[in-house]
């Protein structure tokens, strides 16, 4: 399994999603949610598969900005070979709501991305649906836009 | 006369009505919901949409603009955004209790501000379970380059 250092974000995220006791196991709720949120996206910084494989459900459908489809074992797959790696992530989320057992997140994301070798930052625009099952948060389904490059100032 | 052992009956029936009475939806009705939208939105059915679209949708497109449902029905009554053809097909559902998340693609032909598009998207529906029909609570679709098969 690949690891290495993450970003100060994402370790923020990461700390603040395990202070919260909330991103693996707790109870189905809005906090809850936006925790696994921000864990995930560690999770992905990271490169940690064991995390991943308890954030992602079974079923994932993780659509790219670029059209391309993953499963969850071709996702986690792709960050622990390096073919995709995540350097940074900021996330904001813009809502978040909870239908039954399903959660469905939505907001932005400034991305710092190493793919073939070379690296991009580019801001995204997403949609993530998550389900409750055996006790905590799973990711079941991914949705995300690259957004135009914010003008220069 | 009152009669006791009826009584944990009564109740037990009382609590399993809604249950029974109320038909629930499941994955081929959550499918329906999502084409019957297709073709409401086609045919600029406002009325249509309206049932079909919960009060409180997030309706975020492939450009990565979201819009309420008011501002897109408004699109679609004023005649800003005109549908010339749609041609969508369910590739799977994801039922759970009162919630389905429906996916698919989609090749898409549509008038927005005068000028004719066509694209090819997958999407992804959110439909809730209320007032015993599915509304479509989320909307997102990724543009593709070319048609999936």
């Amino acid at each position: 399994m690949k690891m290495r250092c993450t970003t100060l974000p994402a370790g923020l995220f990461l700390l603040a999603a395990l202070m919260s006791g909330a991103c693996l196991a707790g109870d189905k709720t809005e906090t809850s949610l936006r925790a696994a949120e921000l864990a995930r996206f560690a999770a992905n910084v990271a490169a940690d598969s064991a995390a991943l494989e308890k954030l992602l459900d079974a079923n994932l459908e993780y659509s790219h900005s670029n059209g391309k489809l993953d499963s969850r074992s071709s996702f986690i797959a792709s960050l622990t070979d390096g073919s995709l790696d995540y350097l940074g992530a900021e996330p904001a989320i813009q809502s978040l709501r909870i239908f039954g057992d399903v959660g469905v997140i939505r907001g932005l994301a400034k991305m710092r991305v190493m793919l073939d070798g070379k690296t991009s930052e580019f801001t995204l625009g997403y949609t993530d649906v998550w389900l409750w099952k055996d006790g905590r948060w799973q990711m079941t389904e991914w949705r995300s836009v690259r957004l135009p490059d914010a003008p220069p100032k | 006369m009152h009669e006791p052992r009826l009584l944990p009956a009564l109740l037990a029936a009382l609590m399993l009505a809604p249950a029974w009475a109320a038909p629930r939806g499941d994955a081929t009705s959550a499918g329906a919901a999502i084409l019957a939208r297709f073709d409401a939105a086609l045919r600029g059915d406002v009325v249509a949409l309206d049932k079909l679209m919960a009060d409180d949708l997030d309706y975020c497109t492939f450009r990565g603009d979201c819009q309420t449902k008011a501002q897109y029905l408004g699109e679609v009554k004023s005649g800003r955004l005109k549908y010339v053809s749609i041609d969508p097909a369910v590739s799977k559902v994801k039922l759970f209790d009162d919630s389905a998340v429906v996916l698919g693609l989609a090749s898409v032909t549509a008038i927005r501000d005068g000028r004719q598009h066509t694209i090819h998207i997958s999407w992804a529906g959110v439909l809730a379970w209320r007032d015993d029909r599915w509304q479509m609570t989320t909307w997102t679709s990724t543009l593709l380059e070319r048609p999936s098969k």
